[in-house]
């Protein structure tokens, strides 16, 4: 403390109480309306109705993203493209969820994955079969389109994701 | 260009998990004495301006710098808020650094301080008002609820810090006895820092491995806390900061990098990359700060490291992102204790993010630390002596990036 005009330390206020007061209070976030764009979106799932996937691809660097985009975020150009892609795909990368049933008090254990599709550049989140088991999972896996029996035009046509026999000469070292 | 700016000072208040003896402007001004403390020379009003930062919507409270300016001295003085999710307190610091820099008329020494006090309001209501926007067009395009609330338990910090470490570890043939380590390491570090939260001077490898699962493969022992805490840093001109401390601390370089969106995308467009711990933003930010700084060898230059790492994990995917070590061998490194306080390149001896998490305020603890292990006034102050030292962030959409580059020497190269 070198000069005179030192500022004083607010600890002779604090040392009159221990404890502050507390005031309970609560914020309502469900009234906000969020803005969504889903024109992008409408081809993908129109197709989805025939079994058929497709993606967008952006012309100026040639990735494909599935789900589809609305802008390529390294040429900042809105991809025009659209191509097919196969229904099977990959494990990117997946991670285990603990979830307890509020009645049952069970926990299940559901691996949510990242799925890379053959032909795609980019993942998207999804489920695996319920029968697949969880210790089973890798990082890798080939995995396949599970279609639900009807299909309305949304996402969760896809209702899940089965395992597919991996014959690749590569597990061995994986496991 | 920019005048070289140094950093006079930086100071913490005290950690914990529900500070109830303060209110938040109080916690704020508690950082702020802790800062004008280590520079003994500097009155209240001799700072010029003042940035202030914390995370939206965690505590409840819109716009709090309007009721603290009080107890930031901040009255009659230019004031800026800069919030960017994460990376606040990154973003905080480098907006210090900016103002400075900037050179504008009047305007030498900057206070940012950044704060965050979790126990006051809702943590998952506040991610959930983060997400909830990219979120809820998954229900329009089909999803039903349940699943949807699956995702969203996926989908939170932990959901993708759960995917970087499933694909890091496949990558490098690493094990849970690995991320245990780093864990053990931090906390033990963290029981020598005053400020700090968890402090575990006895944790073994066994017992983080002995608590259950949160998401594979991060167990409750390896996550972060929610801490109560602020920190504040004292920017200032080179001229200036000679005469308000011993050692002062000259920023080089500053980088703050974005990349394309994470996990769950916009819209329900799912993630940009398929490897999730590939984070091309942390090596583009590595590589602008240490241009700017002149370090062409970051793995020699480099004498200590704050890595933003709530999740072990991290810890390690950063540290080679960064530059600090080769791909694939920050395992071995924490084996060999490398990054121990008396090794060759200590990394987070504060005990980091793992150990004190106070959102807004972490990120801007990595530098405030890190310039502080310059100065030789770290409370965990590391025995070789510290020329160059950097301090990073990780947030925003949890895809920003922020890296500030420390040394006791001003760097003239690129001016």
């Amino acid at each position: 403390m070198s000069k005179m005009t030192q500022r004083k330390s607010l600890e002779y206020i604090k040392k009159d109480y221990k404890r502050t007061r507390t005031l309970p209070g609560s914020w309502y976030l469900a009234s906000y309306k969020f803005k969504f764009n889903i024109t992008h979106m409408k081809p993908f799932l129109e197709k989805l109705k025939e079994k058929k996937l497709i993606a967008n691809q952006c012309s100026s660097c040639n990735r494909v993203f599935f789900p589809p985009r609305l802008v390529c975020g390294k040429c900042f150009v809105k991809p025009d493209k659209w191509v097919d892609i196969r229904d099977t795909a990959s494990v990117s990368t997946y991670a285990i969820s603990y979830l307890k049933d509020p009645e049952t008090g069970e926990v299940q254990q559901r691996p949510m994955v990242l799925v890379h599709h053959d032909g795609a550049d980019t993942t998207s989140i999804a489920e695996l079969a319920p029968d697949v088991n969880v210790k089973d999972t890798y990082v890798g896996m080939p995995i396949k389109v599970h279609w639900r029996d009807e299909r309305t035009g949304g996402i969760m046509d896809i209702e899940y994701y089965d395992k597919v026999d991996d014959d690749s000469d590569d597990l061995r070292y994986k496991k | 260009m920019g005048r070289q700016v140094a950093i006079a000072s930086a100071g913490f208040s005290e950690h914990a998990s529900k500070r109830s003896d303060v209110s938040m402007p109080e916690l704020v001004s508690e950082a702020i004495e802790d800062c004008l403390k280590n520079a003994p020379s500097v009155e209240l009003g001799d700072i010029d301006a003042f940035v202030n930062g914390n995370m939206p919507a965690f505590e409840g409270a819109n716009i709090p710098e309007l009721w603290m300016t009080d107890w930031m001295g901040a009255r009659n003085k230019p004031l800026l808020r800069v919030t960017t999710g994460g990376t606040t307190g990154g973003s905080v610091a480098i907006a210090g650094y900016y103002n400075v820099t900037a050179g504008l008329p009047g305007v030498d020494t900057v206070l940012a301080v950044a704060f965050e006090q979790q126990s006051q309001g809702d943590t998952s209501v506040g991610l959930a008002s983060v997400a909830y926007g990219e979120i809820s067009i998954l229900n329009t395009l089909g999803v039903s609820y349940d699943q949807l609330s699956r995702l969203l338990s996926a989908g939170a910090a932990i959901g993708v810090a759960a995917y970087q470490a499933t694909t890091y570890m496949n990558k490098t043939k690493t094990h849970e006895e690995d991320l245990a380590r780093v864990v053990v390491q931090n906390r033990r570090n963290a029981a020598k820092t005053w400020w700090a939260h968890l402090k575990m001077p006895n944790l073994t490898i066994e017992d983080v491995l002995d608590t259950p699962y949160v998401q594979y493969p991060l167990r409750y022992g390896m996550v972060c806390p929610a801490s109560d805490g602020a920190c504040a840093m004292l920017f200032t001109t080179e001229e200036k900061a000679k005469d308000m401390c011993d050692i002062p601390v000259y920023v080089n370089g500053v980088a703050s990098v974005a990349n394309e969106t994470a996990v769950l995308g916009y819209d329900g467009s799912g993630s940009a990359q398929v490897d999730p711990s590939m984070q091309l933003g942390a090596i583009r930010s590595a590589e602008l700060a240490y241009s700017q700084a002149g370090i062409s060898f970051p793995r020699k230059e480099i004498d200590y490291a704050e890595v933003y790492a709530p999740f072990p994990n991290q810890e390690l995917m950063w540290t080679e992102k960064l530059g600090l070590f080769e791909e694939a061998t920050a395992p071995e490194m924490y084996k060999a204790g490398v990054t121990a306080v008396n090794g060759e390149l200590p990394v987070n001896c504060s005990g980091g993010v793992n150990s004190t998490n106070a959102i807004g305020a972490s990120a801007m603890e990595r530098p405030a630390e890190a310039a502080l292990q310059i100065m030789g006034k770290a409370s965990n102050q590391v025995p070789k002596t510290v020329h160059t030292s950097i301090g990073s962030g990780w947030g925003g959409s949890l895809n920003l990036i922020t890296l500030m580059a420390m040394s006791d020497q001003p760097q003239r190269k690129w001016r």
